[in-house]
């Protein structure tokens, strides 16, 4: 049992909370699955003691300022002292779904449950870009499933950038944070005067075609994920194959969001919602 | 889409010149007026059915040429030396200008910028952030925020910095981008580096691919360039049948009074020409490819028959000016396209040096053409 744990549930002991398990873990926090007092469920996290203040208040704080159907709800937040050192733990709606990534092993959606999720997920990334936040780590791994399997939320506002704040990550750093395969060149080659809400949108444009199509935009056949990165990093072109399969699937969207560049993705949140509108009618 | 007039020094008048009504709009400037006469050619604006005036607070004017900006209550004394990365700064340069464009009224108001000395990308982000806060403070009210973008032209030369600031520039919450592009080339010579024009194409054409409006300041006989590039409108003034926007721009021609040349602008040669080479290319009636007839030049050549010793320059303004505009309108509507002149004019240069035809002066020679040519036709195949 980790440390994480450990804190986990002490906590739970001392506020009469049930400690249901680990359920997931990154690299500065871990996610358990608790039953509260009252019987409702609920995605406790532990933070690693002493771990960036200034990007973890910034996780927290985009996480209340947001307040979407498809978005993580962040509902506590809490200091708690076990074996003499201070931990921050925070509270979130437990998503007892899955996550896309378990969901797509399954298999890939079809094109009614592509254009349902997306959508949301579009409304998502529109909202978070309502409050000028970058969410920046866009993956299936951090889509989540409400109880119903069919209602996607996005969770781990880990990476958020704040537009309005100072940047939180070094301009020295080869490549900014985020997962690389669902990164966009601007984040993999850490240009920070570019990175908006277009990334997010190319890393959700990323999302939808390995759903729906089962293929990273610029991965040849034969390529491995590296040199898919690499080619998205070098502002290579998409694909012929995605580009192709884009259209016959009734998704040339796809295309636009995942431009190399962001002047070429959809300019707005509002753009990018009326052109998935249009393809899904 | 039609032209904008930029209003430059003493050119008020040509606001009102009978035959150049296909000017949509003036671009206003601080610098050559006072609030009060801004004010009137606000007034007049409005009485002018669809006339749209533009207020650019120029701030990127450098420090010697700033006329009447200094009196303006938004202009900071301090613009040469403050931090320009002060939030304080801008909010108190831009409370001050939204209180002036409040109560004269454009249409329109450009964001203010900085000339700066080189052009990294935080600095377009910060002219961005600047330009959003402009938003910001005039939501509510009829004035529409525009944001402006200064950039230096050798900048645009390489690979990829036109996508970039582009990418950073189309941020902005505004649909409207003011470009003012930043040359090195000597007033009085045209553009001829093919990297540089070839990447202010790319920054308009991708700007405008995402759906922003692109107005192109300080345009001359480029104007074909910018057009070819999709640019919505271009400016242009009385001045710029000479020069471009320069660090020298402002320079006004040295000498006493009357010292300006008029300059005829003959579109089968994308050229200027001086007082004797109108008077010999004239008769040898050089193809042209639908040129309208222009009022002005044909008073020109009247005088020019009848009073060759009199002074034309004000009739050079308007015959330029009613040029821009009738070419920029052509080439909307697709009745003619910038390669064709382009190419028109090459064939046109050529058939001159194989007669040698020598102009006036030794550097109009026609030597910009190909390289505009080049700019133009690797930008469509790129």
């Amino acid at each position: 049992m980790s440390t994480l744990a450990g804190v986990a549930q002490a906590f739970c002991a001392t506020n009469g909370h049930r400690f249901v398990g680990p359920v997931g873990a990154g690299a500065f926090k871990e996610t358990f699955h608790i039953v509260l007092a009252t019987g409702a469920p609920q995605a406790l996290k532990v933070y690693q003691p002493g771990f960036s203040p200034e990007r973890t208040g910034r996780e927290l704080s985009a996480m209340q300022r947001c307040s979407h159907p498809n978005i993580g709800r962040l509902s506590a937040i809490a200091e708690f002292y076990h074996d003499g050192v201070q931990y921050l733990l925070s509270g979130e709606e437990f998503l007892p779904g899955g996550t896309l990534t378990s969901r797509l092993r399954r298999g890939l959606l079809n094109g009614p449950e592509t254009r349902a999720i997306g959508g949301q997920l579009v409304s998502a990334v529109a909202h978070i870009a309502s409050h000028d936040l970058v969410h920046r780590d866009i993956k299936p791994d951090n889509i989540l499933f409400r109880a119903d399997g069919v209602t996607p939320v996005i969770v781990d506002f880990g990476l958020v950038r704040d537009l309005a704040g100072a940047s939180l990550t070094q301009t020295w750093l080869i490549r900014g944070p985020g997962t690389p395969y669902f990164a966009p060149p601007e984040q993999l080659r850490n240009e920070k005067a570019m990175i908006d809400w277009r990334s997010d949108q190319f890393s959700l444009g990323v999302v939808v075609s390995l759903s729906a199509l089962g293929f990273h935009p610029y991965q040849e056949a034969c390529a491995s994920p590296t040199q898919t990165v690499e080619r998205v990093a070098e502002r290579g072109p998409q694909t012929g194959r995605f580009v192709d399969a884009a259209r016959q699937a009734g998704m040339p969207f796809l295309i636009r969001m995942t431009a190399p560049w962001p002047v070429e993705r959809f300019r707005t949140p509002d753009d990018l919602q009326r052109a998935w509108e249009e393809a899904s009618r | 889409m039609p032209a904008f007039h930029q209003m430059g020094h003493d050119s008020e008048n040509l606001l009102w010149t009978e035959g150049l009504a296909q000017y949509r709009g003036a671009i206003l400037s601080p610098v050559n007026y006072d609030r009060a006469k801004v004010a009137a050619q606000i007034e007049w604006g409005r009485g002018q059915d669809g006339f749209e005036t533009v207020f650019d607070p120029q701030l990127y004017v450098p420090n010697s040429e700033r006329g009447c900006l200094r009196e303006w209550p938004y202009f900071p004394n301090d613009v040469d030396t403050a931090d320009l990365d002060s939030d304080a700064w801008w909010d108190r340069v831009l409370e001050a200008l939204v209180g002036v464009c409040v109560a004269i009224r454009p249409t329109a108001v450009c964001s203010p910028v900085v000339l700066p000395g080189t052009y990294p990308d935080e600095y377009f982000a910060r002219m961005v952030s600047v330009g959003d806060q402009l938003c910001t403070r005039l939501a509510g009210s009829s004035l529409r925020p525009v944001q402006t973008a200064v950039v230096g032209m050798p900048e645009l030369a390489t690979a990829g910095r036109p996508m970039a600031i582009a990418s950073i520039l189309s941020r902005s919450r505004t649909d409207h981008v003011y470009l003012v592009l930043v040359s090195q080339t000597e007033p009085r010579r045209e553009l001829n580096e093919v990297e540089e024009i070839k990447g202010a194409m790319r920054l308009i054409a991708a700007m405008r691919g995402a759906g922003l409006t692109v107005t192109v300041g300080f345009s001359s006989s480029d104007v074909l360039l910018w057009k070819a590039a999709g640019a919505s409108h271009c400016a242009t003034g009385k001045f710029f049948n000479l020069r471009r926007f320069t660090r020298a721009r402002f320079e006004e021609p040295g000498g006493q009074g009357g010292g300006q040349l008029p300059y005829w602008f003959e579109e089968s040669l994308t050229a200027f020409l001086r007082q004797s080479d109108v008077q010999r290319i004239t008769p040898m009636s050089l193809p042209r490819l639908g040129t309208s007839p222009n009022p002005f030049g044909a008073q020109i050549l009247e005088q020019l028959a009848t009073e060759p010793a009199r002074a034309w320059l004000g009739l050079a303004w308007r015959q330029f000016m009613f040029w821009f505009a009738d070419v920029e309108n052509r080439l909307e509507t697709g009745t003619t396209t910038s390669a064709a002149l382009l190419r028109n004019a090459d064939s046109n240069w050529r058939m001159l040096d194989d007669a040698d035809f020598l102009m006036e002066e030794r550097r109009n020679d026609g030597g910009w053409i190909r390289p505009w040519r080049r700019a133009l036709s690797e930008f469509r195949t790129a």
